[in-house]
């Protein structure tokens, strides 16, 4: 499997002076092309600041990220911003779209940035997106109108719509309830199994049950990791009885 | 808690917060400073006119004087309190050289006079009579004024030398719309040089009852007694002494009134913000049960205190900028008694200022009730409900830039904000155009002609000369045999008997001869044609009120004649009082001639002028420019002052107003902002987003202020100049300066504070502000 990102070393701390607090520690971490991988730990372990700095949402303090064999460190803002909204997808926790703008209006608003001329094809797209997951009808809702889970896979319609190489979810499911974030989790299965990579934190054992690699954080460090096969929709119980076990013998 | 939160947000909107108090202490500094203007101007025009005893009734007269029908008259008159005729020895203008300077060009009717022994004194410039010695010259205050001559420069008039020990205050005819001066010499002197000039009297009249000088007029004129000139009343003096510092006031005021709204503006959008910003932490605040009314009440108090810190400031300002101010009062008027009335009117100006601000904050303040504690605590942020920018999707944008569309929607989605800095930016507009246009439209030759005075090159007065007749057929043949003149033509000025209403008869100068040479603009009708028309000037024409096609009666050669109105027009010359019509007369005596003339070659009338000018030394020989220069010159001087000084001021409150409402505007929207970045728009894309907001805005604060300017502006400045006798008024527009320039540089006034105020957008880090 090709390398898509490979970071080493990667350190990290906020504050200064005696304020210092290191958050992420000399952590190295490899995602394949069209891995699904997720990241587990404790509040305040690094999980969200290590999903930032491999995006390069944020800049880190010392080590190497690349991605797609192009080091980040070496890139400028800008192209910084061209990588993400070309070839990344991101889903929040939190919804984070602008109130000015309609629920389709938000799903198109990174790929018009580059193609505004073909705009008439990014509405299709983007409803083709909106029926996937469930959300055709909302298009022209302003966002405050619908409730949290349509709001979040609008979010994923978003993060589709330049076919990223890998889609980046921090909690994406954590303000769901249950049936909701099922329903979500399927949809990032359906996108992992079209060739795209997905990258996601959580504090779900559910969650992490159906992705094939669990990385376990603690402290801005990566303790362990698991390994599962290729989630087909079988086996779940015993896929969350693994995870879980293991996130008892680390203490997370 | 409510403390924190206030001092919170003083701390976190310092550069606003403080952006109000300079606008507050600007407003109210103005405010002050006209309030002790209009205090100290009647103050120290009553003090000069007590301590000169302007006369209540002066009548000018020049030619043969019946002293003792005069004296009769003043005796059996019962209102006459004191009665004297002043001479007043009227000096060509190039027989008077003060220091280096000469006279000659001036447009004044310049004399001699010696010091009043009953009332009308001059006084000097410590407001007390002066007492002449030989050799000694006092000089009317004007002329130092305009550095003509200073003391102890040497003064030669008519041949003789003086010094000039001192300058004067004449309550009658200290202002350049008053067209004489008088020059104070000792007795001796005087009857030196008494027969180099032509004799004027000043009959002059104090009067027992002060409210009576209109029936006193009547009486006067219905006496036939001598009245060759101007007469003139205490009233008009008055007016004449306070107008050019009338109008600064009047200018203060305008300009303070803009500064208000500015910062009433400045504070609208503090506080618009501040709901929006807060909008969660107070629907909070509902929800969980706390009063909204403490909350107006803290954020009332804030206000409270910005603005009488601003009062104060602009209090303590005014008190060291009204001396620059009261210069010129002082300087003509001396000083006023007055002076705690004018502070106590100044504090009262500045405390209806502050009142004014506090209702229009509890004004504001009821947005909080609109807060709705549900919305707030799920969405944190008011809900846009404009439904125009609905309907502005991205997914129907084939044509535009994302990036300018999204901030041109961004406009049309929180209008509430941004009207805010479209305001100002229409102020702004307004403020560079209207007095760029005014400064247009009073330099051009269409507004003199609206004026009065027609389009010809030069005029020549002839005037107090013994055989006007005479004297004036020599010019004119003069004139028909230069054949560099192509076109002139004489008037006559008579004075004629009107009456206007029953039994009221009034002395009315005519002016005769062909107008139609040089055509002056009518207001209303047109100029008159036959025998039987007459023209009025508005003056006229609203005293008596009369219309186009309504008729007049005049004593012509003993008869009355009925003459129908052709035509009205504005003018400024004889004191706004004129008619024109085309009868002839051979009855009445010519009070002055004025012939005027066209040359053929533009270029040479400098010359020629100067040639008549030596030719013709009887006569005023003036060029029209110097003429209407001298008569408006200081006007529109002070008009292109102010069209400067409106430009500076206009683009230096759209920098400052553009750059806080960015600078506050990206604080506010950081939450989009750092979305937009973590979906990958670069820094220079969202810079791109808030520019195009800016110039959206911009665009249509110009075409808004460019409209106004020429509705409304026209208007206010209609007004303005309609105090000079103009009746009707429209705007000539430069087009390049008015719509290319000014436009262009409030464009580069707004890029330049937007390319500062959007520096911030780099700053916004991203992860940091996605976690709200
Ligand atoms: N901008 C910041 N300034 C200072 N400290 C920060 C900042 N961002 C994160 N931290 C600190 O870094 C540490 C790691 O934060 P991070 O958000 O990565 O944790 P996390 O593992 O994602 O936690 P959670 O599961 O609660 O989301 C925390 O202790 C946090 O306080
Ligand atoms: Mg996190």
């Amino acid at each position: 499997m090709e390398k898509l990102i490979i970071g080493e070393h990667i350190m990290k701390s906020f504050g200064e002076g005696e304020e210092q607090q290191i958050v992420l520690n000399r952590i190295s971490i490899e995602i394949g092309e069209g891995e699904f991988i997720s990241v587990m730990g404790p509040s305040g372990s690094g999980k969200s600041t290590l999903m930032h700095i491999i995006s390069g949402l944020d800049r880190m303090d010392g080590g190497r990220v690349t991605f797609n064999n192009r080091s980040l460190v070496d890139m400028g803002e800008n192209e910084l911003s061209d990588m993400r909204r070309r070839e990344m997808g991101f889903v929040f926790q939190q919804p984070t779209m602008l109130h000015n703008l309609n629920i389709l209006d938000n799903i198109i608003l990174p790929s018009m940035r580059d193609n505004r001329k073909e705009v008439a094809n990014l509405v299709e797209k983007a409803r083709y997106l909106m029926k996937k997951v469930g959300i055709l009808e909302l298009e022209k809702r302003s966002i405050t109108e619908v409730s949290g889970g349509q709001l979040q896979r609008a979010g994923i319609c978003r993060s589709l719509m330049n076919r990223p190489k890998i889609v980046f979810g921090d909690e994406p499911t954590g303000a769901l309830n249950s049936k909701s974030a099922e329903e979500i989790m399927d949809i990032f299965s359906e996108i992992n199994k079209e060739g795209t990579a997905v990258m996601m934190v959580t504090h779900d054992a559910k969650v992490a049950a159906r992705t094939e690699r669990v990385l376990f954080m603690r402290d801005g460090k990566v303790l362990d990791e698991i390994k599962l096969p290729k989630f087909d929709g079988k086996d779940i119980e015993r896929r969350v009885e693994y995870v879980t076990e293991k996130m008892l013998e680390i203490g997370i | 808690m409510y403390k924190r939160i206030i001092l919170n947000d003083f701390l976190r909107s310092k550069i606003i917060s403080l952006t109000t108090i300079i606008f507050v202490a600007a407003a109210a500094m103005l405010v002050s400073l006209a309030a002790m203007l209009v205090v100290n101007l009647s103050g120290a025009l009553d003090t000069l006119m007590k301590e000169a005893k302007t006369p209540h009734f002066m009548q000018m007269h020049s030619g043969d004087i019946d002293l003792e029908r005069l004296e009769a008259f003043a005796e059996q008159n019962s209102n006459v309190d004191e009665y004297q005729v002043l001479e007043f020895l009227n000096i060509d203008g190039t027989q008077i050289v003060l220091g280096e300077n000469s006279l000659a060009n001036n447009v004044q009717d310049n004399g001699l006079s010696v010091q009043s022994e009953k009332f009308d004194f001059l006084l000097d410039l410590n407001g007390k009579v002066i007492n002449v010695s030989d050799g000694e010259l006092y000089v009317p205050v004007s002329y130092m004024r305009d550095n003509t001559t200073k003391i102890g420069d040497k003064a030669v008039i008519e041949g003789k030398e003086f010094t000039v020990v001192g300058f004067l205050r004449d309550s009658q005819m200290n202002s350049s719309l008053s067209g004489s001066k008088r020059f104070l010499v000792s007795k001796n002197d005087y009857d030196e040089l008494k027969n180099h000039g032509n004799m004027e009297y000043l009959i002059e009249f104090r009067l027992k009852d002060v409210s009576q000088i209109g029936e006193f007029e009547n009486a006067y004129a219905s006496e036939g007694l001598e009245a060759n000139g101007p007469a003139v009343t205490y009233q008009l003096f008055k007016l004449m002494n306070a107008l050019s510092d009338g109008l600064l006031i009047a200018i203060i005021l305008l300009v303070s009134a803009l500064v208000v709204a500015i910062a009433f503006m400045c504070i609208r959008f503090a506080l618009l913000t501040k709901i929006e910003g807060d909008y969660r932490e107070i629907g909070v605040m509902k929800a969980i049960g706390l009063r909204i009314s403490d909350i107006k009440k803290m954020y009332l108090a804030k206000y409270a205190m910005i603005s009488a810190l601003g009062c104060v400031v602009g209090f303590g300002l005014s008190l060291i900028l009204k001396d620059m101010l009261l210069e010129n009062i002082k300087l003509y008027m001396g000083e006023s008694n007055n002076t705690l009335l004018a502070l106590l009117l100044a504090i009262i100006g500045i405390l209806c200022l502050f009142l004014t601000i506090i209702v229009f904050v509890n004004i504001l303040l009821r947005r909080f009730r609109e807060i709705s504690a549900a919305e707030a605590i799920r969405f944190g942020s008011t809900q846009q409900k404009s439904l125009g920018a609905r309907r502005v999707t991205l997914g129907r944008n084939r044509f535009m830039n994302t990036n300018i569309f999204l901030g041109m929607k961004d406009v049309l989605g929180r209008k509430r904000l941004y009207v805010t800095s479209l305001a100002v930016l229409v102020f702004s507009v307004f403020i560079i155009i209207v007095p760029q246009n005014l400064y247009n439209t009073i330099s051009s030759d269409k507004f003199t002609q609206n004026m009065g005075v027609g389009n010809y090159d030069m005029r020549i007065d002839i005037q107090q000369t013994d055989n006007i007749h005479e004297k004036t057929s020599e010019i004119v043949e003069a004139i028909t045999n230069d054949n560099s003149i192509t076109r002139f033509t004489v008037l006559t000025t008579k004075t004629f008997q009107v009456s206007v209403k029953d039994g009221i008869e009034e002395n009315m100068k005519v002016e005769l001869g062909d107008h139609s040479i040089f055509p002056i603009e009518y207001s209303k009708g047109r100029a008159p044609i036959t025998e039987e028309e007459i023209a009025l000037s508005t003056i006229y024409a609203d005293e008596w009120s009369k219309n186009v096609g309504d008729k007049i009666i005049l004593t012509v050669e003993d008869v009355e004649t009925e003459l129908m109105v052709s035509g009205i027009y504005s003018d400024i010359t004889n004191g706004g009082k004129t008619a024109k019509a085309v009868f002839q007369d051979s009855s009445s005596d010519v009070m002055w001639n004025i012939i005027s003339a066209e040359f053929t070659n533009k270029t040479s009338v400098d010359k020629k002028i100067s040639e008549y000018v030596n030719e013709f030394d009887f006569a005023k020989v003036s060029g029209i420019d110097e003429f209407v220069n001298q008569t408006f010159g200081s006007t529109i001087l002070s008009v292109k002052k102010a069209s400067y000084v409106a430009i500076a001021i206009a683009l230096i409150i759209t920098i400052l107003v553009t750059l806080l409402f960015l600078k506050l505007l990206i604080v506010k929207d950081r939450y989009n902002i750092s979305v937009m970045k973590a979906f990958g728009y670069t820094n220079k894309d969202i810079t791109l987003q808030y520019t195009s907001r800016s110039v959206f805005v911009l665009i249509i604060g110009i075409i808004l202020g460019t409209v106004l300017a020429n509705t409304l502006g026209e208007q206010l400045a209609g007004m303005v100049i309609s105090s000079f006798g103009a009746s009707t008024f429209k705007f000539s527009v430069d087009v390049l300066p008015s719509y290319v320039f000014s436009p262009i540089m409030m464009i580069c006034a707004v890029l330049i504070a937007t390319i500062i105020g959007t520096m911030g957008i780099r700053r916004i880090n991203i992860t940091e502000n996605m976690k709200e």
